[in-house]
């Protein structure tokens, strides 16, 4: 990870990524999470295999970090009805049973580690606050229509 | 007597006056690249954080809320707005206090470096003062009434804020000067770094 990589390169990247990878994630929430599980904690630097293989790791990482940028940007951007219905599909991609999925994520409010690097405080506190509101709503109407396995209880370790 | 004790209390006065004149200093022209610094980097937190049309839209569009009252339970609408007010509440704060940092800049540097016409000094200082008024008013409005009930005043308060914008945008133009900008579009296509 020593020279920034070509702006061509970056893009090019980018767009492979879109079209391949990010091409089974319509939700931008589900595009922030996926990314920023790209990202090392210790580094704040981007790693894909395929992507770095056939490009290089500078090009990849800074692809990732621009379509990261870009889901975060879009979630700023999506009305409360919009992230309920994003976080309901989300919820059905993870096939977690719906009730563990809530605790979780009102426990450990697993977003917030999810924020793009340069993004100001305000987005990413308005994004947080959404995210609570929504998850309060789906909960509402999980609670409200039962399923099995969607039941509430605490998580087994906090 | 009284005419003597007039015309003294008149040079005493003159002598004060003078003597106050004297001790006012100017901003020092030396060491000042940090104010020019910080006051691009108080533009740019405007410009790309906290003025952004969609951004604005979305903190007071009353569309969310409408929603929630629709299909949620009463507690959760309590529990929207709260949300809300605090994040309408944290961005009044976050303008005010990044026009402050501007306002600073444009009392104590920007006269020695930019050439602002008297008119245009006059008006920035207007709209300084019309920008800390308006956001004054509207986090009373906001406690008072909700994240909805200020709409008109966040509409004068962003087109002031553009109007500041623009104008430290043109005493700050020195600071990115096209040739350099040019210089480093071409330069990172080919792995070198500025």
């Amino acid at each position: 990870m020593n020279a920034p990589a070509k702006h061509t390169d970056v893009l090019a990247a980018a767009d492979d990524l879109r079209r391949r990878t990010l091409a089974d994630m319509p939700q931008p929430l589900e595009r922030l999470i996926y990314l920023a599980s790209t990202r090392d904690y210790n580094t704040g630097l981007y790693y894909h295999h395929g992507l770095a293989l056939r490009f290089s790791e500078e090009a990849a990482c800074e692809a990732l970090a621009d379509c990261h940028r870009e889901a975060f940007e879009e979630l700023v951007a999506a009305s409360l009805e919009e992230l309920v219905y994003e976080l309901e599909s989300y919820l059905k991609s993870t096939r977690v049973a719906a009730g563990d999925f809530i605790v979780a994520w009102k426990g450990l409010e697993p977003y917030r580690v999810a924020v793009p690097v340069g993004i100001d405080s305000l987005s990413s506190e308005l994004v947080f606050s959404n995210l609570k509101v929504a998850l309060a709503i789906l909960e509402q109407r999980l609670m409200a229509r039962p399923k099995p396995g969607a039941l509430l209880h605490p998580l087994p370790v906090q | 007597m009284i005419g003597l004790f007039l015309y003294v209390a008149l040079g005493v006065g003159l002598l004060v006056f003078l003597w106050a004149l004297a001790r006012r200093k100017g901003a020092p022209v030396e060491g000042c690249g940090l104010q020019f610094v910080e006051a691009r980097q108080a533009l740019r937190t405007l410009q790309f954080g906290l003025l952004p049309e969609n951004l604005i839209a979305r903190i007071f569009d009353p569309e969310d809320f409408r929603y929630v009252t629709a299909a949620s339970p009463e507690e959760i609408g309590k529990l929207f707005l709260q949300e809300r007010s605090r994040i309408s509440l944290m961005w009044v704060r976050r303008v005010r206090s990044e026009i402050r940092n501007l306002m600073h800049f444009h009392l104590a540097y920007s006269r020695l470096h930019a050439k602002l016409s008297l008119l245009t000094e006059v008006r920035l200082a207007l709209d300084f003062a019309l920008l800390l008024l308006a956001c004054r008013a509207l986090r009373i409005l906001l406690y008072l009434r909700g994240p909805y009930g200020a709409r008109a005043v966040v509409r004068v308060l962003t087109a002031a804020a553009g109007r500041v914008c623009a104008a430290s945008e043109k005493s700050l133009a020195f600071l990115n000067p096209p040739a350099l900008e040019s210089f480093r579009r071409d330069s990172a296509g080919h792995g070198a770094a500025i």
